[in-house]
């Protein structure tokens, strides 16, 4: 009875909600804010009114069939079974509707799926739970959480009101930013699990697999800030890795582009902290990215995420721990892309010497740098190198190779991949590519102008990179062609 | 036909049960499998809707109140596994072995033994399924559709869960099989295959369905385990394998899968609606073609469910073809019940409110099926609230219904005793009405970028979900008047004694309905002469 009252009572409540906040939801599909957005709004709007209209016709002959020809009203009951003029109209008329629904269907399926000629290429990887963004073209790189006010309030019994945070669980710390107007390439793949990427205003949503590339596009008409939620089951944070896209006009574009390159030249700070000082920091370094799995108190999820405390391996020998949080091993995520030597060496400290654990040791910034692989600090110094006047003084090969190395890691691989086999069919692989093995000036003119999904690298690298990467993938990979260039040779080609 | 009856009376105390609980665990004797098979699948109809309100209760409000986002997962997860092979699929067998023999007039089924044993199976199989819940690392947490990489993570629960999929899928196939013998050699001989009860027909569809579909989700979950823990890489791409080959080969048994639970709703409905319409079914041979067509088209319309997954334009586009093509023989059966009810001489006892409510929440699913069948607009509504309203509206108030209808349809029959039709229709009422609170607007919270399998959202989606979980509320509590109009009506219901054919006229419709209520133990031991001719 009391449940009864309580239920009554929540349902008068929900009608003075209904009515006070009407204008806040939405009944119906956006229209987003693309074309082709708005091409599936209409389409759904199409079918929707088909379905009314069919629905209207089926269900009024049975109500009327139900209120008519009822036994109470002494309806006496016909005997027919069969009628084939009738069964014959009602499976070709639906026909009809089908092939009427099909045609823009397939229209609309065409125009979604021609990414040719963008403008911008964006590589989108989903991570158990987070997005990362890398431009294809300037190489920026964003990593994209859920924000601090979201993530506090979603904690079980956190007690925080979630209508207190403006855009609760739609939140986060680094949005993508696109440029309106221009045609932009996404590029999906995942690291662990799969996962799928939806901003309900640009229209779709795509699958990010693992080990595999899918791709799609858009072009965004107005400026504005729009969100969207991982929409394939990617284990327990699957509800909290949002997506949030800032669409700017394109010379507000240009000033963030400057802004994060600027920002992105800066490296770690490597400058020795005390043992106190890196716990102090690891602290909230520990929180954003090993408490959703190994637990704020480092007590783990026994069977899924191991404890760290009392583990082994933060226990056990420094140099073993920091290589496995940099380079990760199964389910645990290889930190040493995500974060820089002075974090690192903050949270390992930190692991080290709470949430149960006293080894009573610490590593230094400067010592993490030392194993981090070398390509990640390298690049950082290549916007400096590519804008000095590049000396036309002749390398040798080996010298090429080794420099070759690291230009192709930081252009390269993220679609060729670091041994060069590619991702077929997408992104071709370079080992026994006819292209690398052919004539060499051919292979420059394609790496200067690119072709299809291959940027045109002519704008974006120096004269001495390009001929040292060319000379690598000629070299290296898996191949042996045994010749060079010299970046002389390509100031000629250009 | 009273002399058919009359034979039957005086040979039932010939072979009657054994006594106490060992009736129920060695019996072979159709009727009884048939009620273990009932009771089974209502008790886990309760334990998977418990799950379900474990759900509501969570998403009641915004923020995380009840549970862990994990916990959430193995919810969602192990309420559609329960749903799906613990109440739906074996209340059809249920159905299947108490009616079949009765309705083809045969005196058991084929092989009463192999009966036996895939009930026990099933038993077996839920149970290894439900005690994952207390292992270590939890239940499985990646959606009844237990998709790789990230099935893969599961705790110790992954080999028990796939173990209980193997037995699960070797239960349904002995089922299936018994049940295609049984229909192929046990008829009377005047019941020819187009004279068999719409029942019979689908359920006979049905079990090749399942034939062909249990090897290959048996496969598929077997890659799984070698994937986990015998070093193989079918389904990881740095093996050279691929995630998506697992949704190809899942979808292949999935798509059919749903058939499984669907047609012998269609069964039932098409057996009910002439009943209290007291007319012929309309259209009985383009019943039984439109029922074999939906049946085929299942197995080429699988990757409609994986339009996002990448797909070459061309495969796109085929599946978005075949899948419209499905609404055709759905939407002639949905015709035919509209013209068999129409200039009927209507009644509206429970079993009859049920079937209404069936064909017209069942065919608002296949609307928004429809909908979603258009790839480009699935592009939005995949993966949302709106397909989770999608399904529900085919499977609750479509196989749940059909599966109440039955029930309120035949108790009468098996138990001998009248059900209170008071009661019944008052849970009819609550049921129907709270099933469109509950569903209905999940439509809106998908359109408005609800994501599915999300155990919290954002604030703009508060209002539908608290309206929803009211209505999953009410529903659930709902179902609690059938369990006790079951135990009622088994204990002698309302007193009222009940004839043979039980309905008006019934004995124009069925087989079953030539017999005494309750049946004797053993019936038709010699094969009826007359069958009911009607549709001819």
């Amino acid at each position: 009875m009391k449940i009864t009252k309580q239920l009554l009572a929540s349902l008068i409540l929900m009608a003075f909600c209904l009515g006070k906040a009407q204008a806040e939801y939405t009944l119906n599909l956006m229209k987003g804010v693309t074309k082709v957005s708005n091409d599936i709004y209409d389409l759904h709007m199409l079918i929707l009114w088909i379905c009314v209209f069919i629905g209207i016709g089926v269900f009024g002959t049975m109500f009327y069939s139900i209120y008519h020809h009822r036994k109470s009203r002494g309806h006496k009951a016909e005997q027919f079974h069969e009628n084939t003029t009738i069964e014959i109209i009602w499976t070709i008329v639906p026909t009809l509707i089908l092939v009427s629904m099909a045609i823009p269907a397939t229209k609309t399926m065409l125009e979604l799926d021609d990414v040719q000629d963008s403008d911008i290429s964006i590589k989108v990887t989903g991570k158990q739970w987070y997005w990362e963004y890398d431009y294809l073209d300037t190489g920026i790189h964003i990593v994209s959480r859920l924000d601090e006010a979201s993530n506090k309030a979603r904690q079980t019994g956190s007690g925080i009101d979630p209508r207190s945070i403006p855009n609760y669980l739609l939140n986060v710390d680094h949005p993508l930013v696109i440029p309106t107007n221009k045609k932009i390439r996404f590029v999906f793949t995942a690291a662990d699990v799969i996962h799928s990427w939806w901003v309900p205003a640009l229209g779709w949503k795509k699958d990010a697999n693992p080990g595999f590339i899918n791709e799609a596009w858009t072009s965004v008409k107005d400026a504005g800030v729009y969100r969207g939620q991982c929409t394939e089951l990617c284990g327990k944070d699957h509800g909290f890795m949002p997506i949030v896209v800032v669409a700017m006009d394109q010379p507000e574009y240009d000033t963030w582009v400057k802004k994060t390159e600027d920002d992105a030249k800066k490296g770690p700070d490597l400058a020795d902290q005390s043992r106190d000082q890196l716990i102090a920091k690891g602290v909230a370094i520990y929180e954003k990215n090993c408490a959703t799995c190994h637990l704020p108190g480092g007590e783990g999820v026994p069977g899924a995420f191991p404890a760290l405390t009392g583990s082994s391996v933060v226990t056990g020998d420094i140099n073993a721990q920091v290589n496995l949080v940099m380079n990760g091993k199964n389910a645990m995520p290889a930190f040493g892309k995500v974060l820089k030597a002075d974090e690192l060496a903050q949270v390992i400290t930190f692991t080290r010497n709470a949430l149960g654990n006293a080894v009573g040791d610490e590593i230094q910034p400067k010592a993490v740098n030392d194993l981090l692989p070398k390509s990640a600090t390298e690049s950082s110094t290549q916007v400096t190198e590519k804008e000095s006047v590049v000396s036309s003084v002749d390398l040798s090969k080996d010298d090429l190779i080794a420099k070759g190395k690291s230009v192709y890691e930081s252009n390269c691989a993220s679609c060729h991949q670091v041994d060069g086999q590619g991702m077929p069919p997408t992104f071709p692989a370079l080992t026994g590519s006819p292209i690398v093995n052919g004539e060499i000036n051919a292979q420059v003119k394609f790496v200067l102008n690119g072709k299809g999904m291959m940027p045109a690298f002519g704008n974006t690298l120096s004269q001495a990179d390009l001929a040292a990467v060319v000379t690598y993938t000629r070299n290296g990979l898996g191949n042996s062609v045994n010749d060079l260039i010299q970046p002389s040779s390509i100031r000629a080609l250009q | 036909m009273s002399a058919v009856v009359a034979e039957h009376d005086h040979d039932h105390h010939d072979h009657g049960p054994a006594g106490g609980i060992k009736r129920w665990i060695v019996t072979t004797n159709h009727k009884d499998i048939g009620t273990l098979y009932l009771v089974f699948a209502l008790a886990m109809f309760f334990v998977g809707g418990a799950m379900a309100m474990v759900i509501r209760a969570e998403l009641f409000e915004p923020g995380m109140q009840f549970v862990q986002p994990q916990f959430f997962n193995s919810m969602t997860t192990m309420h559609a596994l329960v749903m799906v092979f613990g109440a739906v699929m074996p209340a059809f067998v249920g159905l299947a072995n108490w009616m079949i023999p009765m309705m083809i007039g045969a005196p058991d089924m084929a092989l009463p033994r192999l009966n036996n044993m895939s009930f026990w199976m099933l038993v077996a199989g839920i149970s290894l399924l439900a005690s994952t819940l207390v292992m270590e690392g939890g239940a499985p947490a990646s959606g009844w559709t237990l998709y790789p990489p990230l099935v893969l993570q599961t705790g110790k629960a992954l080999p028990f869960a796939i173990f209980s999929v193997h037995l699960l899928g070797i239960s349904s196939i002995m089922g299936a099989i018994n049940i295609i013998a049984t229909v192929f050699n046990m008829r009377a001989p005047a019941m020819t295959l187009m004279k068999m009860p719409l029942f019979v027909w689908t359920w006979l569809i049905t079990a090749f369905l399942l034939i062909a579909i249990m090897p290959v989700f048996a496969g598929a979950v077997t890659m799984l385990l070698t994937d986990k823990f015998f070093e193989t890489s079918f389904f990881d791409a740095a093996g050279g394998g691929d995630p998506v080959l697992y949704q190809h080969i899942f979808w292949f048994f999935g798509h059919p899968e749903v058939y499984v639970m669907i047609l012998p709703t269609f069964g039932v409905a098409s057996t009910i609606i002439p009943v209290f319409a007291r007319k012929p079914l309309f259209g009985y041979s383009s019943m039984v073609y439109a029922t074999a067509s939906i049946a085929f088209l299942s197995f080429i319309v699988w990757a409609h469910h994986m339009f996002l997954v990448g797909m070459p334009m061309a495969g796109e586009l085929y599946f978005m073809y075949a899948t419209m093509l499905i609404a055709i023989p759905t939407g002639v059966k949905v015709f035919n019940w509209t013209a068999t009810m129409w200039k009927g001489s209507l009644t509206f006892e429970t079993p009859m409110l049920f079937s209404i409510a069936f064909v017209v929440l069942f065919t608002m699913g296949g609307f928004t099926g429809l909908m979603m069948a258009i790839a480009p607009a699935d592009f939005q509504y995949h993966d949302t609230y709106f397909i989770v309203a999608h399904f529900h509206y085919t499977l609750v108030p479509a196989s749940i219904f059909i599966l109440m209808a039955a029930g309120y349809f035949w108790l009468p029959k098996w138990t001998g005793h009248m059900y209170n039709e008071k009661i019944g229709k008052l849970h009819f009422w609550l049921s129907a009405v709270s099933v469109n609170i509950l569903f209905f607007p999940q439509h809106f919270l998908g359109l408005a970028g609800m994501p599915r399998r999300i155990p919290d959202y954002a604030v703009q989606f508060a209002d539908w979900n608290m309206i929803s979980s009211i209505g999953g509320f009410i529903f659930g509590a709902s179902q609690l008047l059938f369990l006790y109009i079951v135990v009622d009506t088994i204990k002698g219901g309302t007193g009222e004694k009940v004839t043979d054919e039980v309905w008006e006229d019934a004995s124009k419709h069925g087989l079953e309905w030539t017999l005494p209520s309750p049946p004797p133990y053993h019936t038709f031991t010699t094969p009826p002469t007359a069958i009911p001719t009607e549709h001819f």
